[in-house]
């Protein structure tokens, strides 16, 4: 075993120990007392959460993806720089600062939640998508047209299944920081888990936090490993395959 | 057939690729466009297949205008091989050969069987690499299936830029003759740019020298070497271009130009083949212990003797 492999294991088995002890504090504790005295208090605030999550992230994917696609195309390249800025401009406002925005807008409410994480979700899905299919080989690209293949085909055939490791990456980032974000919902009025995390805060009361807290990370870590799942179907096989080639390489 | 009728080509920053080109060739030609970089080959060839807008003038390929036919169907009908052979990383080496195939609606049996017939004529064993994919491959091979997706819907006419250009000379020498034995079997009209004069010589039925998007020679290598019509020619095809030529002529070709007797017993210099390059018999014979050389006649007899004086002569006679 070398010691990059080593130093590997060892903070692999440091994690798990740590996430062991947390565990069992949380449970001797009776931390999660909040979720099993009410459950469907839980069960509510948890399907606010996700609805929130999903209907964002939805739009997100819905409005970046076929912005990215669209800005790609020779016809609107032009427009590529004004989208970007003005994508990364939402990305550096603040998520607060968004969801005040949204609030100002939308007044209280699940409403101005959903606007404000669509907002929030759309930089890194689009940034992702036209770095995907900017990195498609030009030569790919002009052998496609020249064989005959329409500019449909040479999309969904050659450019898409390239840029889908990027794209799914940024899907993948966008989402779960829309599940930890969405937990400020609370704030705006948007509900969600946020709901017992925030109490928790104000009354110094673990049960509630950790109650709240878990839930949103086991949510988070489970989206990421979705997606890291999703890769090895909607990447194709040759791709992967080149890809884990040159990793050995370097 | 691919007819060029007073073409010329402005890109839209000014620059003026292609001037006033007039060129037609015929059906089973294989012809190179040769020049200094930034001469317009690559534009003269991606106008065929409508990759780059004509400004002026007409292209017709198989008699037909392109300016007529559908852009789609028309590329479908034209091999095309680039010098970065542009293979699809997602695609497998089969799938990959087979895309123009499977544009055109072909059944299953009949693209598995194409796909063996072409990795048969490249050399490569279809069982050993239906499945792999193109970075699998070394640079050789992934130029060789250029060629066979090229050749997949069995299009007459195919347009290649510098397809063995990124190869190692070894290499590429091995590819230009396996090419060469392709194209003996199938005909096909071939327009192929290269920078490389002894490529072009090699591979050409006939060469375009081009220069700043002009025709400057339009001929059989040989012609170009031996009869430059310029001085921008001549100094293209180099010093050595009589040396060049004779790699052109076969021992036969001087034959031809000789009336040989036949010699009694056995000759006291090397006997050649009739289908050996002259260069070859010139470069025996500029040894200083080697006067003479003979030739296989017919019906097994040796002719003779052959000096440096008759290729002299020779050479006299082809570049007059
Ligand atoms: N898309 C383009 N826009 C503007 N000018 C171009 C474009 N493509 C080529 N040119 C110009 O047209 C001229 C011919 O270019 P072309 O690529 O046809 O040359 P080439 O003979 O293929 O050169 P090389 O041997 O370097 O490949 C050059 O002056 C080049 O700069
Ligand atoms: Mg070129």
């Amino acid at each position: 075993m070398n010691t990059k492999a080593f130093i590997a294991w060892v903070v692999k088995i440091t994690f798990w120990v740590l996430i062991a002890a947390f565990f069992w504090w949380t449970i001797s504790n009776n931390l999660f007392s909040q979720l099993l005295e009410n459950p469907d208090q839980f069960l509510g605030l948890l399907g606010r959460h996700l609805q929130i999550v999903l209907i964002s992230s939805s739009m997100a994917l819905a409005t970046a993806i076929p912005a990215g696609i669209l800005l790609t195309r020779p016809k609107f390249r032009k427009y590529e720089w004004i989208v970007v800025n003005t994508a990364n401009l939402g990305q550096t406002i603040p998520s607060l600062a968004i969801l005040a925005l949204a609030m100002g807008f939308f007044g209280i409410g699940i409403q101005a939640a959903i606007f404000a994480l669509y907002v929030y979700s759309l930089l890194p899905i689009l940034q992702n998508t036209i770095a995907g299919l900017k990195s498609v080989d030009p030569a790919a690209k002009d052998a496609a047209t020249g064989m005959g293949m329409t500019p449909a085909q040479i999309l969904f055939k050659i450019e898409l299944p390239m840029a889908a490791s990027s794209m799914i990456a940024g899907i993948r980032t966008a989402i779960v920081l829309n599940i930890g974000t969405t937990a400020l919902a609370y704030l705006i009025g948007g509900g969600g888990l946020g709901v017992w995390i925030f109490t928790g805060i104000q009354l110094f009361d673990n049960t509630y936090l950790i109650s709240g807290a878990v839930p949103v990370t086991l949510l988070a870590i489970t989206a990421d490993q979705f997606f890291r799942f999703l890769q090895l179907f909607l990447v194709p096989k040759g791709i992967r395959k080149a890809q884990k080639a040159a990793a050995a390489a370097a | 057939m691919i007819e060029f009728t007073n073409v010329s080509k402005t890109y839209p920053g000014g620059v003026k690729a292609i001037d006033d080109v007039s060129l037609t060739i015929e059906h089973g030609e294989f012809v190179v466009l040769l020049g200094p970089s930034g001469c317009g080959k690559t534009t003269l060839l991606r106008m065929v297949n409508q990759l780059e807008d004509i400004t002026e003038g007409s292209i017709a390929v198989e008699g037909k205008n392109i300016h007529d036919l559908n852009k789609i169907d028309m590329r479908r009908e034209i091999g095309y091989v680039i010098q970065s052979n542009g293979l699809f990383p997602n695609m497998t080496i089969e799938e990959n050969v087979m895309v123009v195939p499977n544009l055109l609606g072909w059944s299953k049996e009949k693209r598995a069987e194409r796909f063996d017939y072409l990795m048969d004529l490249i050399g490569m064993p279809p069982e050993n690499y239906r499945g792999s994919f193109p970075h699998e491959l070394s640079g050789g091979q992934q130029q060789r299936i250029g060629v066979a997706r090229a050749l997949a819907a069995d299009p007459p006419v195919m347009l290649m830029d510098e397809p063995f250009g990124a190869l190692d000379p070894i290499i590429r020498s091995r590819i230009q003759e396996e090419f060469m034995d392709i194209q003996k079997k199938l005909k096909k009209t071939i327009l192929f740019v290269s920078h490389d004069i002894d490529e072009a010589i090699k591979l050409a039925d006939k060469i375009v020298l081009l220069k700043d998007g002009e025709i400057q020679q339009f001929d059989r290598p040989a012609e170009l070497l031996n009869r430059p019509v310029n001085d921008f020619v001549s100094e293209f095809v180099g010093e050595d271009s009589v040396l060049k030529s004779l790699n052109l002529y076969q021992v036969k070709d001087l034959q031809a130009t000789l009336d040989l007797p036949a010699v009694e017993g056995s000759p006291d210099g090397k006997v050649f083949h009739p289908h050996d390059s002259l260069r070859h018999v010139l470069a025996h014979l500029l040894h200083p212990s080697r006067q003479y050389v003979y030739v296989e006649g017919e019906d097994g007899t040796t002719n003779g003797p052959v000096s440096v004086e008759h290729i002299e002569a020779f050479v006299r006679e082809i570049t007059a």
